[in-house]
């Protein structure tokens, strides 16, 4: 039925913006390129502006501000004239949480603007936000994602939001961050000169240190991060900006500090956790929810810390299904599971997304390393003996001094050069700057971008997806009707989570019928047609609720005992399955 | 309408009270006050003592009830900032049921104002140190026992759907029988699983089928089915029970302790005033747990102090046994050894995040030792003072409870009391017979002496498994293979034997207590009702309150007694002191500087799980040099992590080179401490 309906739709929209728009089907209303990284700014005007171009679609949202006072913007799409957003399968996506794992928002922005553009001309993009609803927050972290881009930064940091946090224990915040001395823009590393120093440089290449062995001379000492000690605690760079972690501070085995860096003093004390937070719980509709993260090529799924036991089995079939093909979608990432095959966290986004609101939950950790990429590279291997292993690092720092030099073609690497240090006196500065690593080169990002927003879409097509398949009406006696009736779903995932439904998260399925002077006598499931085993399910004014919701790929056959005549209504409302009806006579 | 003539007629009079004499003197133990009532007793003593307080919103409950701390802190000499000194938190009924523990708060805070000004301890101590006093944490749920119909409600008013039928709150209980109390239902029903205690049929317990018994009753909560779906009384008004609501050893998926830790505007507001509060160095509760004497914590211990298995794939990179199992210390120095994390700092928290070993789980042994002296001086004063306290019942600490994060993730040193709990009827075996007390302190030979009789119905009391016999036990006794005192600890885990056996049902001797002291008022007497739904039902059972709070009445003695402890309590407090400072010339323009720092209260200046919880930090000592001033040896900054109590001291060394005569300044800093600083001359 509903696939009937869905095709006429098309069929009329199309046509409609055939006719209508200058464009045509072809899109192209924003040009957007995705060729380089996107500060707040540039994202917020390019917000407004696809919000400009497709109002009928898109809807952009402020969820508060930032601790330093910038927006972070919600995007919600969704096809009114297909029925209002709560009425479908809802999907999330947020990137860039971390400050420096900034390629997350392309990503995001990227999904939003391919269906916009390609709505009506591509199959999935039309299905797509004709039968779901998209919330989308390209960035959690706007004040950390502006200072890793227009303020000197390394390619790890800053990971942390911008509230000023006592890392020393001083009574001081933030005092004693990294400076950039040499001025390149990047912080890199410092080494001295030193005869007693661990490390040489590497036969090949002096740009590389490596590790004396025992008892060599050595030629070199690091002395860690571009910087001096500006508070004079004979310390440097211990107090920079920040100094917690937004994705150990969601509320679901949430742990304190101690036992994981970063907590925060307790879940959702971070305006940017909150807003979140509120976001996803505005929207009870939200099945399914991919976080973007950097880096390493990964597609993880929780949980993310072995306390938590396993997943249900019914769930972990949903993953395995939708991760396994997420490896085909993008070559070169594996799918894998937090703390098992990465290491703990407590207190992650994915767990509280999947383990509170009860929806499928992804998190890639965007581009694998350059290296990677190369052949013979060696990955995840057997410990070897030592000197090999020697052997093996030179030739790996070597690769990838040459692929500084002959892909990056030097933008990305600042040579080693001389600076006088107010403490260590004449030291020389350089090393990898910070779009050097953990984001993608330019020429690889709009890559990154579609294959990403590719497995998203996959994800969101494999929400659940109901339809009224079948219904019979049979006349029984003193004016009673049965009526049957099938419900399917043709995607894997089921109208409520294994989860959801063993921890009560949300209200089950609501099966309602609607008619003039029609009752509901009894209600059952029909668990065995060719016996006719029907299993009661008590009903309360004309509805009852499906407590185990409709299976992924699946069908579930129900049996209705009604009293009255005439034209009825049968109202299927799934929390995250969406919302169908349909009608029937009794006669 | 006697009850409305009775209150209009209390009212006037404190109206009458306040218009008299607009001292303190409105505030009296013999009434629980509504929350509205904490409300203006707060804001008319801040009114009258600004000097001394200041009363600080932190926020508002789920229902729209204000959330107040009273600060007190005297104007010191040294015009410190009440921020800046070290503070104690005095916190009550963030249960909301536990109506005794605001009129204790309130009684410490009115002390404290009162005193201030005639008692020179009191005096002394406010102008050295801040107390924060919030007296009713759970307004919401409070208020319930100030309205028509009373329930003992727990949980604020944040509206819920616990039965996930996208309504909320829309099936509470019912007064069917309009006497202002929840009671219970019992109704009989060929699928009851309950039958009246045949030695006492008013209360109500299982049947047990093994000895024949057949149920005849359900039980329900009084009420309707106002939502027509079969359940009675299934959702609730509210919400979620704050003192569950708090993150360490939360429990998830319960519905009745929130969606997540800390997810209430009343725990919000809360540790948002702790974790702004960086001087708050001890937490004083008041709460049905009592911390003090039962000292069981919520989970398997964990990290705290325990060994560990290293996971083979970290076993094989460190270079560590595969198997084998390591204590935290010594893995902290294999690592620190070992050079590999890029100089990170390898402590305990790292160990446990590399490890995903979770979180404390037990008092560490350095903190115990703290509370069980505490413990015993508490029991030897409640003897003292005849309060008779039921020491063996008392409850513990409560998974996701405020005492547990105050210790485990706030990482103070932290005591909660449940004031009053009904008392136990002496027992006549007790008399002359053996008590659980004198077999702690009993010698095995002085055991032996008692001989198999008095043994054996010392066992039979406790409700000992019968295998252990009293030949048995006394030969165990003798062989060396338990002692007396072990024994004792042994019975105060054993469960509580509940039930059946023709023994006595657990709450007898609460329904005495109430007949005895209470002329029955405790319990509404089983009355026949013509349910709607359920048909021909009674009513009855013990009203809500009767177990957490005494009638007015009996509050005086242990809120006077509890205020006096608590004030002992805070005295203890660390105080950093510099010991002396000592000067030594090793040659020309060249001195050694020493320092000796003291801790001079009686606790340790931190617990060591604040230590390993990093949220007591070290103490930081900088050294200020002036002119041509050099440090020669040692750090400018040098950190202590912590000095122990009683006049414990920790020694400092400089060599310093200067111009004879000139000065050099030493400071010593902690937030949980205050600062102290001298100026040493060198010469």
């Amino acid at each position: 039925m509903i696939k009937n309906k869905t095709f006429i739709f098309i069929l009329a929209a199309g046509l409609f913006l055939a006719f209508w728009s200058p464009q045509g089907l072809s899109g192209g209303k924003v040009n957007l390129n995705f060729d380089h990284f996107y500060d707040h700014e540039e994202l917020t005007r390019t917000l407004k502006k696809l919000e400009q171009a497709y109002p009928q679609f898109m809807e952009v949202q402020s969820l508060g501000k930032s601790y330093q006072g910038r927006e972070i913007w919600a995007v919600i799409l969704n096809n009114p004239k297909t029925g209002p957003a709560e009425h479908k399968p809802g999907f999330y996506i947020d990137g860039n949480i971390h400050g420096n794992e900034i390629q997350g928002a392309e990503v995001a922005l990227y999904a939003i603007w391919y269906l916009l553009e390609n709505y009506g001309s591509n199959e999935l993009a039309t299905r797509l936000l004709d039968e779901r609803a998209f919330y989308v927050i390209p960035t959690m972290n706007p004040d950390s994602r502006d200072h890793y881009i227009n303020k000197v930064a390394d390619p790890n940091s800053p990971r942390t939001g911008l509230i000023p946090h006592d890392n020393d224990h001083d009574g001081v915040a933030d005092e004693d961050g990294p400076e950039d001395l040499d001025g390149d823009g990047s912080i890199t590393r410092m080494r001295k000169k030193d005869p007693f120093g661990r490390y040489k440089t590497h036969p090949q290449d002096s740009r590389i240190l490596i590790p004396v062995r025992p008892g060599e001379k050595g030629e070199y000492t690091l002395l860690g991060q571009e910087g001096i000690d500006n508070d004079g605690d004979g310390r440097i760079n211990e107090d920079g900006p920040g100094g917690y972690d937004m994705n150990r501070n969601y509320g679901y085995n949430w742990q304190p500090d101690y036992v994981q860096r970063g907590a925060g003093p307790y879940p959702f004390c971070f305006p940017e956790t909150k807003a979140t937070r509120d976001f996803l719980l505005a929207h009870p509709n939200i099945m399914g929810a991919q976080n973007f993260h950097n880096s390493g090529g990964m597609i993880l799924r929780g949980p993310g810390a072995k306390n938590m036991g396993k997943y249900p089995r019914g769930d972990r079939k949903v993953y395995d299904y939708i991760g396994e093909k997420g490896e085909k979608i993008i070559p070169g990432y594996d799918y894998m599971i937090v703390y098992k095959d990465l290491y703990t966290v407590y207190g992650g986004s994915i767990d509280f997304i999947y383990s509170v609101l009860g929806a499928y939950t992804f998190s890639n950790e965007l581009d694998r390393s350059p290296m990677a990429s190369m052949p013979g590279a060696p990955q995840r291997e057997e410990p070897q003996d030592e000197e090999v292993q020697r052997w093996q690092r030179l030739a790996r720092e070597l690769d990838e001094m040459f692929y500084y030099d002959r892909v990056r073609l030097g933008k990305q690497y600042t040579d080693w050069k001389p600076y006088d240090h107010p403490l260590y006196g004449k030291i020389e500065i350089g090393g990898v700057k910070k779009f050097g690593r953990r984001v993608p080169p330019l020429f690889q990002l709009a890559e990154t971008c579609h294959r990403n927003a590719a497995f998203c879409f996959f994800h969101a097509d494999q929400l659940p997806r109901l339809n009224f398949d079948k219904i019979k009406v049979k006349k029984l006696k003193n004016g009673l009707f049965q009526v049957d009736v099938l419900i399917e779903n043709t995607r894997v995932t089921p109208s409520i989570s294994t989860q959801a439904r063993r921890q009560e998260l949300h209200r089950p399925d609501r099966f309602q019928i609607k008619g003039n002077g029609v009752q509901l006598i009894s209600a059952g499931k029909l668990t065995d047609s060719y016996r006719d085993i029907t299993q009661r399910i008590e009903t309360t004014d004309n509805f009852f609720w499906n407590q185990t919701g409709i299976p992924g790929f699946g069908k579930e056959d129900f049996r209705l005992i009604i009293k009255g005549k005439g034209k009825i209504e049968l109202i299927y409302d799934s929390l995250k399955g969406g919302y169908l009806t349909t009608s029937t006579r009794l006669k | 309408m006697r009850r409305f003539l009775y209150e209009a007629f209390c009212f006037s009079l404190c109206l009458s009270l306040v218009m008299v004499s607009p001292s303190l003197a409105e505030f009296s133990l013999d009434k629980y006050h509504s929350p509205p009532e904490v409300s203006s007793l707060l804001k008319s003593w801040n009114s009258q003592h600004s000097e001394l307080t200041k009363l600080i919103s932190i926020g508002k409950s789920a229902g729209g009830h204000p959330l107040y701390v009273l600060q007190i802190a005297g104007s010191s000499s040294e015009n410190l900032s009440s921020q800046s000194r070290p503070a104690v938190f005095v916190s009550a009924n963030l249960e909301g049921n536990h109506l005794i523990g605001t009129e204790a708060a309130l009684n410490l805070a009115h002390k404290l104002i009162t005193q201030y000004p005639s008692d020179k301890k009191i005096g002394r101590f406010l102008k050295k140190r801040t107390v924060y006093i919030a007296p009713l944490l759970n307004p919401d749920a409070a208020q319930n026992y100030f309205e028509d119909v009373r329930y003992g409600r727990k949980s604020n008013a944040k509206p819920l759907d616990e039965d996930l039928d996208a309504q909320k709150d829309e099936d509470g209980p019912d007064d069917l029988n309009k006497d202002g109390w929840i009671t219970q239902m019992r109704v009989k029903d060929p699928e009851g699983k309950w039958i009246p205690d045949p030695q006492e049929p008013r209360l109500m317990r299982k049947a047990d089928p093994q000895k024949g018994e057949k149920g005849i009753y359900k039980l329900y909560t009084e009420g309707l089915d106002n939502d027509n779906d079969g359940e009675y009384n299934e959702d609730f008004l509210g919400g979620v029970e704050i003192n569950l609501n708090f993150p360490h050893d939360f429990e998830y998926s319960q519905k009745k302790t929130g969606l997540w830790p800390v997810s209430e505007k009343e725990t919000i507001a809360l540790l948002k005033f702790l974790t702004d509060n960086h001087n708050i160095a001890m937490v004083l509760n008041f709460s049905t747990e009592n911390t003090i004497l039962n000292l069981k914590q919520t989970g398997k211990p964990r990290l705290a102090g325990d060994k560990v298995q290293v996971p083979d794939r970290y076993a094989e990179f460190l270079g560590l046994e595969k198997g084998k199992k390591y204590d935290i210390d010594e893995l902290i120095n294999i690592l620190e050894g070992m050079d590999v994390f890029g100089g990170r700092e390898i402590d305990e928290s790292f160990i446990a995040m590399m490890l995903g070993l979770g979180p404390a789980m037990s008092l560490d042994k350095k903190d115990k030792s703290y509370i069980q002296a505490v413990q015993k001086e508490y029991k030897e004063s409640l003897k003292k003072a005849e309060l008779e306290y039921p020491v063996n019942k008392a409850q513990g600490v409560k998974k996701g409870s405020f005492t547990a994060y105050c210790y485990f993730q706030y990482g103070v040193p932290v005591f909660s009391t449940d004031l009053w709990s009904i008392p136990l009827p002496e027992k006549k075996s007790k008399k002359e017979g053996l008590t659980l007390d004198q077999l702690k302190s009993m010698s095995s030979e002085e055991f032996l002496a008692l001989g198999e009789e008095k043994i054996g119905a010392f066992l039979k009391e406790i409700g000992a498994p019968e295998r252990f016999k009293a030949s048995k036990v006394m030969k165990m006794v003798e062989s060396g293979q338990v002692t007396p005192s072990q024994m004792a600890e042994m019975i105060e885990k054993m469960p509580q034997q509940k039930g059946g056996n023709g023994e006595e049902h657990p709450d007898l001797y609460i329904l005495e207590w109430s007949d005895s002291q209470l002329n029955g008022k405790g319990f509404v007497e089983w009355t026949s009702f013509q349910h709607p739904t359920l048909g021909e039902v009674e009513i009855g059972g013990f009203i809500p309150y009767l177990k957490t709070n005494p009638p007015p009445s009996k509050m005086k003695k242990p809120i006077t007694f509890h205020t006096d402890f608590y004030l002992d309590l805070m005295g203890r407090l660390p105080e950093l002191n510099i010991h002396k400072a000592e000067v030594e010339p090793l040659d020309k323009n060249m001195y050694r500087v020493k320092l000796y720092l003291t801790n001079t209260g009686w606790f340790p200046t931190s617990t060591a799980q604040g230590r390993r919880a990093r949220t007591a930090w070290p103490i930081r000592v900088e050294l200020e040099t002036s002119g041509s001033q050099v440090v020669f040896s040692g750090k400018k900054i040098e950190t202590i992590p912590y000095i122990g109590g009683s006049g414990d001291v920790r020694k400092l060394e400089w060599t310093v080179r200067g111009k004879k005569g000139s000065k050099i300044k030493v400071k010593a800093w902690a937030p949980k401490l205050g600062s102290v600083s001298t100026s040493i001359v060198l010469k």
